[in-house]
């Protein structure tokens, strides 16, 4: 409860200083929207870094491969930290060099999943009859 | 992480525009440029600071 008033409560401050400072150097509120955005993302982390062992130790005691969860994780992160660039992009109005931010980091995650995708194919050829 | 540094660019940028304003009116048009493009150069040492240690912290966290 205490997190979300905090980050309530950042968010807000962040949006009035940037209304403020948009009219007469617009060139700032970037730099606020960066910014304020990196603060709620520290204060986030906490509950992230919970989430992420409770989900490793779930893999563990399934018996499910670590490497596909490790794989997982870092889309998510790879995903997070685009996703970050691209709606900055999009604030400052170049939606086309959000686009190619877009276009960048899924062509990274697909080519992350190429392991996973290569072992389901493996094990549907094994199960058809020759 | 402290919402300080929020404080601190909103400060420099509102200082900023003001600096530019007067400096235009006195009719200084270079410095005023000058001004803003320091402005523009110390807030971006602060914020290139926050930057690299987000991605240092998604880093680790999700172990990429």
């Amino acid at each position: 409860m205490d997190e979300v008033i905090k980050i309530v409560g950042i968010g807000l401050v962040a949006l009035i200083l940037i209304i403020i400072i948009k009219q007469y150097r617009p060139e700032f509120a970037i730099y606020i929207s960066i910014i304020s955005g990196i603060i709620i993302f520290f204060y986030a982390i906490d509950k992230l870094t919970n989430i992420i062992d409770l989900l490793k130790q779930i893999c563990n005691q399934s018996g499910v491969n670590n490497k596909y969860l490790g794989i997982l994780i870092k889309m998510t992160g790879i995903a997070f930290l685009a996703e970050f660039a691209i709606s900055i992009c999009k604030d400052a109005g170049e939606s086309s060099l959000a686009n190619k931010v877009e276009l960048g980091s899924k062509a990274i995650v697909i080519s992350m999943s190429i392991p996973i995708i290569h072992n389901l194919l493996e094990i549907i050829l094994n199960l058809m009859p020759n | 992480m402290n919402v300080d540094l929020l404080f601190k660019i909103a400060a420099v940028g509102i200082l900023v525009a003001v600096l530019h304003q007067v400096l235009c009116r006195a009719g200084r048009e270079e410095q005023a440029m000058m001004t803003t493009l320091a402005g523009l150069v110390i807030v971006l040492t602060l914020v290139i600071k926050e930057i690299s240690s987000l991605f240092d912290t998604v880093r680790t966290l999700f172990s990429l």
